[in-house]
């Protein structure tokens, strides 16, 4: 009897399954004449609105769909290949094209824009973007630190022009639960521009690491006076909210900090890197260019060919540069924006296209991608752990090289 | 003949189940062997192939002196969190099944709530809101009491504690639920207003309570067991999130691998390292199956 | 005598539980207050649990600004679903390694122990090579499918350890009286096993109501997001978002999570009474 009822249950269960719940089918091709071209993006609001508006311009022939894909990265490695879920172009900073293109995933932007166009846009932006003599990305603007102070606890007098001015100040300031100067001190994407003012860098053109080079090691030795008198702790939240309240007199942060900061009633300065004494050279932190990307399952097909050329070109002009620098508080990459009035008047963006000339582009080679952990585990052991220097960067050089050995 | 159709028809009660842990269970484990075996890298995405085990032979290195102190610690984190849970979950549950106890529904419930979140938002709240040394409550709470701040999540005991603490806090109530459900299902003359009696509660526990949910408990507790084992998220997001690390250098063997193999993007070596890290783990199990095996002998 | 001991313990009880209920709570106090917090950060000197400028903006923000209602439609969809095929399919599964000793029963509890083990950090791939094909990726059904599979041996085995502690005889009795073997598990195991159903229901309900990983990967567009997969896109990182928003949707993508388990307590009982069956 059990099993005359084990057995009709389960009969009824097998079926059920598969016959629950489908979701209704996506909307079908209604209009026959138009284009629909599907943009992934993790974008702010503000961000994607006016990219949005701006390619609603190319209708009816060809639509837009911005789609918010969180987790867009590892996606995309999903999905890539697969001209059913893949999208056809996706937005996103220039750091991971080189991944991307490695995997074969991504068509060069030249297919589509010719050269002359390109030639508008800032140097720096397209040599971001190339990835083995091939540019995968439509640089649309980008990002990079800036020196920030409180106005009301450091003079105009004592902004430091070199970093030594810097330490003096910090010496000078620091205590009491407040503190001259703050930052993220053992995170690598803030303490690269300490190891570029000193000429040394991450890793290479080459993708070789360049951990324990005479450069970097003074860079982080240097930079070890300053983190002691920064406090323990040194992420985001931390850093930004002692600046916030008024109890540390300057960082160095990103534009997205600065909407909040003068939210908090700060009035905020922004001045240029301070320069390091020994090298001569300002502290150069990363810059990140944030862009279009078009996937070769996308560009192979014939029927979306013209359309994403004319949404690309749609994005060659200083409209959408002017819009994302209202939007983001980011600098334009094409060129031309420099010389409106909008973007001229704004103080932020101007200081970070006076930035692109020493900032340094991320690496977008796939080496890269195992550093941050590396790197960041170096500067705990520097900063934190009290690990001789050079002892803490051999160790982080040889982890790089094992870990970049084991890639392929 | 009635033996056959008995194992058929069983078999058959439990094939959808079983067809749909094959689909959604069975197959990662077939396909990561597989992936084990290939060239699968950023370099070889979508056209990679077999090479064999030189995987595994990679593999080896990231198995070094670092992964043995990772599997220490994984060892004891392991082991002090179920006693905790255990112990704590056993207790609370009983105490909440006095009758006279009026408002424990009420207790239940709120008992429940850091269950009720999802994890990552938790942990995030316990770094940010609690560990922080500069704004976190313990130090304000400390410094109430005119005593010096702590940096929680900088040494390596105080960073082990807090992780401790935040996973009992994650886990203890689906421990409290299991143990309050099993309570529920056994003869209440075992334990019903025992604990107010007093002396006697403990020795009853022990004879009679324990043995008789421990059958209906033991599901969840190897459940948790391997879940613990396979900690990540608590021991990451608290201490070694890339950009926010806290100086503590505590690592599980998850935690370790990731770091040492997960970022290459090497798919194929990756999964060399997790399957590597399953056949230990099944042995580990069927070694210690065996030992239980040899004492009921 | 025997009386007031028995008043200071339940005092004494009700004080321990309270100071219980406390530490659980901090953190969610914490994530409370920020979120009724009028500045905009997750920190602060001089932290108070009463926020001192009060609002209910974030809340508002939340509800109104984000398509909370078509999430929380999606998340019910979802979880109602999962919860009822994981009974559906793992009763006459948990019920006849139960009962019935067959062949290979053993191996299938062994097994089933053993795969959890396996460290399923690379299985997001594996999956999607799984349900791409079948045209399940951006789908709810794919979704269940996962949510279910991954549920499914947890479901089981604990089923299986409820039904373990039901005595035979009650059934072997209810058949003696002429009831059908369908008629004895619905009306007398279940009833007997109530609290095992419930524990595995809320076990899954949980898991599906609060599952991000799976559902911000395979789903894309904010229309098809499930609660959790709205609230991590709430989240605040270094870059963009707010802490109080997000505290603000945090507590509510867990409210109904408690309410519902409070609804459920009074169930919790089993149909065994004091001394009705011996175990």
């Amino acid at each position: 009897m059990k099993r005359i009822f084990a057995l009709t249950l389960s009969a009824l269960l097998l079926c059920t399954p598969f016959s629950a719940c489908v979701k209704p089918a996506e909307e079908g091709g209604s209009a026959a004449q138009s284009v629909t071209l599907t943009i992934w993006h993790d974008k702010e609001d503000a961000v994607a609105a006016a990219l949005q508006s701006e390619l609603d311009k190319l209708q009816p022939e060809i639509r837009v769909v911005l789609e918010k894909k969180n987790g867009l990265t590892e996606a995309l490695k999903m999905v890539g290949n697969d001209p059913k879920a893949a999208p056809d172009l996706y937005f996103f900073a220039h750091d991971k094209l080189g991944v991307y293109a490695e995997m074969g995933i991504l068509t060069p932007i030249t297919e589509f824009v010719d050269a002359d166009t390109l030639a508008q846009f800032l140097p720096m932006t397209l040599s971001a973007a190339t990835y083995k003599g091939e540019l995968y990305q439509l640089p649309i603007y980008f990002e990079t630190l800036l020196f920030m102070y409180n106005r009301a606890n450091m003079r105009e007098d004592q902004v430091p022009a070199t970093t030594e001015q810097l330490y003096a100040y910090m010496e000078e300031v620091t205590g009491g639960g407040h503190y001259g100067f703050l930052e993220q001190h053992s995170n690598a994407y803030y303490s690269a521009g300490w190891i570029h003012g000193f000429g040394g860098e991450l890793i290479n053109a080459d993708g070789v690491p360049q951990l324990n080079t005479e450069q970097t090691i003074r860079a982080l030795e240097y930079h070890l006076r300053f983190a002691r008198l920064m406090t323990g702790e040194s992420e985001y939240a931390t850093v930004n909210t002692l600046f916030k309240e008024g109890r540390a007199a300057a960082t160095i942060g990103g534009p997205w900090l600065i909407p909040t900061v003068r939210e908090a009633g700060i009035d905020l300065g922004l001045a240029p890197m301070p320069i390091v004494d020994e090298t001569g050279l300002p502290l150069a932190p990363y810059s990140g260019v944030q862009g279009l990307h078009v996937l070769k399952v996308a560009a192979e097909n014939p029927a979306k060919h013209e359309a994403i050329k004319a949404v690309l070109h749609q994005l060659c002009n200083t409209d959408i540069g002017v819009a994302m620098a209202a939007a983001s508080g980011c600098a334009p990459a094409f060129a031309a924006c420099y010389e409106l009035d909008e973007v001229k008047n704004d103080e932020m963006v101007m200081m970070m296209h006076a930035l692109a000339q020493s900032a340094v582009p991320m690496p977008n080679i796939p080496e890269m991608d195992v550093m941050w952990n590396v790197v960041g585990n170096m500067l705990v052991d520097i900063n934190m752990r009290k690990v001789n220097v050079r002892e803490a960067a051999d160790k982080a050089q040889k982890q790089a090289e094992n870990l970049i050995a084991a890639m392929k | 003949m009635k033996g056959k159709r008995r194992t058929l028809s069983a078999w058959f009660s439990q094939a959808p189940v079983l067809l749909i842990i094959a689909l959604i269970v069975v197959f990662p484990i077939g396909y990561t062997a597989y992936i084990s075996l290939t060239n699968m890298n950023v370099y070889h995405w979508f056209d990679f192939q077999i090479i064999g085990l030189g995987n595994y032979l990679k593999a080896l290195a990231v198995f070094d002196s670092g992964f043995l102190g990772a599997l220490l610690i994984t060892l004891l984190w392991t082991a002090v969190n179920m006693v905790l849970q255990l112990v704590i979950a056993f207790i609370m549950a009983s105490l909440l099944n006095i009758q006279k106890l009026k408002a424990r529904r009420v207790y239940k419930t709120v008992l429940m709530f850091p269950w009720a979140m999802p994890g990552y938002v938790s942990i995030l709240l316990w770094k940010n809101g609690i560990f922080n040394s500069s704004f976190g409550l313990l130090n304000q709470w400390l410094e109430k009491l005119h005593l010096a701040p702590m940096r929680w999540l900088a040494g390596d005991v105080s960073a082990f504690i807090a992780c401790l603490v935040v996973n009992l806090w994650l886990a203890l109530p689906f421990m409290i639920m299991i143990m309050d459900g099993a309570l529920q299902s056994v003869d209440k003359s075992y334990y019903e207003n025992a604990i107010l009696d007093g002396a006697g509660w403990f020795t009853r526990s022990v004879r009679l309570t324990i043995p008789a949910i421990r059958p209906i408990i033991a599901p969840a507790v190897v459940i948790t067991l391997f879940t613990t084992f396979k900690q990540f998220d608590v021991i990451y997001l608290l201490t070694q999130q890339v950009g926010a690390k806290t100086g503590a250098n505590i690592h599980t063997v998850l935690t370790y691998a990731y770091e040492n193999a997960f970022v290459t993007n090497n798919y194929g070596y990756s999964s060399a390292i997790s399957m590597i890290i399953f056949f230990f783990l099944i042995a580990f199990v069927t070694l210690s199956n065996l030992k239980r095996k040899e004492k009921k002998a | 005598m025997r009386k007031i001991w028995e008043r200071i313990g339940l005092i004494f009880l009700n004080l321990f539980f309270i100071a219980a209920c406390f530490i659980a709570l901090v953190p969610i106090l914490y994530a409370f207050s920020v979120s009724l917090n009028a500045e905009g950060s997750i920190l602060g000197s001089d932290f108070s649990f009463i926020p001192r400028q009060l609002t209910l903006e974030n809340y508002r923000a939340v509800i109104m600004d984000q398509p909370v209602l078509l999430w929380l439609g999606n998340t019910l969809i979802l979880a109602v679903v999962s919860v009822f095929i994981s009974l559906l399919i793992s009763v006459p599964a948990a019920y006849s390694l139960s009962r019935f000793r067959f062949k290979g029963r053993k191996q299938v509890l062994r097994f089933l122990v053993l795969l959890h083990s396996f460290p399923a950090i690379l299985s997001m791939f594996a999956l999607y090579k799984l349900l791409s094909p079948l045209g399940l990726i951006n789908s709810k059904l794919g979704l269940i499918l996962i949510y279910i599979g991954t549920m499914a041996i947890f479901g089981v085995l604990n089923l299986k350890g409820y039904f373990d502690s039901v005595p035979v005889e009650i059934e072997e009795a209810a058949a003696i009286d002429g009831a059908g073997a369908l008629q004895t598990v619905l009306r007398i195991l279940l009833p007997l096993a109530k609290p095992a159903l419930i524990v595995t229901a809320l076990m899954v309900l949980i898991f599906v109501w609060n599952e991000y990983i799976y559902a911000i990967t395979f789903l894309t567009g904010a229309q098809n997001y499930t609660l959790a997969a709205g609230l991590y896109s709430l989240q605040a990182t270094e870059m963009r978002g707010s802490w109080p928003l997000f505290a603000a949707a945090a507590i509510l993508v867990s409210l109904p999570i408690l309410i519902i388990f409070f609804l459920t307590q009074k169930h919790m009982r089993s149909g065994l009474t004091a001394g009705g069956v011996k175990g």
